[in-house]
């Protein structure tokens, strides 16, 4: 048996499912933005944000 | 280094970096008419200043055609660039 998952087959858990939703190009920074930003597509921008060290190993950034 | 000569440095980075991002877009999205037509307008625009910038300041890449004597040598090295001061 595969010990990392602790699959359990009575159970029927469901395995985890990566769901991607399809971007569809709307609005785009201009090139000067876009090479600070790191990105072309407002809709993937997302800087970083340092939240309070909550005192344990990493952080959230979201 | 000019200002001009960076003022260009600069904008060949920016549309360099558009193109790298419409055209992973395009990968995906090959029939996005619009996003097509927006990675070509800004491929016209990134062909027009190489050459721009290769005829003022010798070759920035070592595929291109060099005047006497080779020009690709010539300062300052990339890492020379101070581009803190726009």
């Amino acid at each position: 048996m595969n010990k990392t998952y602790h699959y359990d087959k009575e159970n029927e858990w469901i395995l985890a499912r990566a769901y991607v939703p399809f971007q569809i190009m709307n609005q785009v920074f201009s090139p000067n933005e876009a090479l600070k930003n790191g990105t072309l597509f407002p809709e993937l921008y997302r800087p970083y944000e340092l939240k309070p060290n909550k005192g344990y190993g990493g952080a959230y950034y979201g | 280094m000019d200002r001009e000569q960076k003022r260009l440095l600069k904008e060949i980075m920016e549309i360099s970096f558009v193109l790298v991002e419409t055209s992973l877009y395009l990968d995906t999205h090959p029939n996005d008419q619009r996003a097509l037509s927006l990675h070509n307008t800004y491929s016209q625009k990134y062909s027009e200043l190489i050459s721009q910038y290769e005829n003022r300041y010798g070759l920035i890449t070592n595929t291109g055609i060099s005047g006497y004597p080779w020009n690709y040598i010539n300062d300052p090295w990339p890492w020379e660039i101070n581009f803190d001061i726009s």
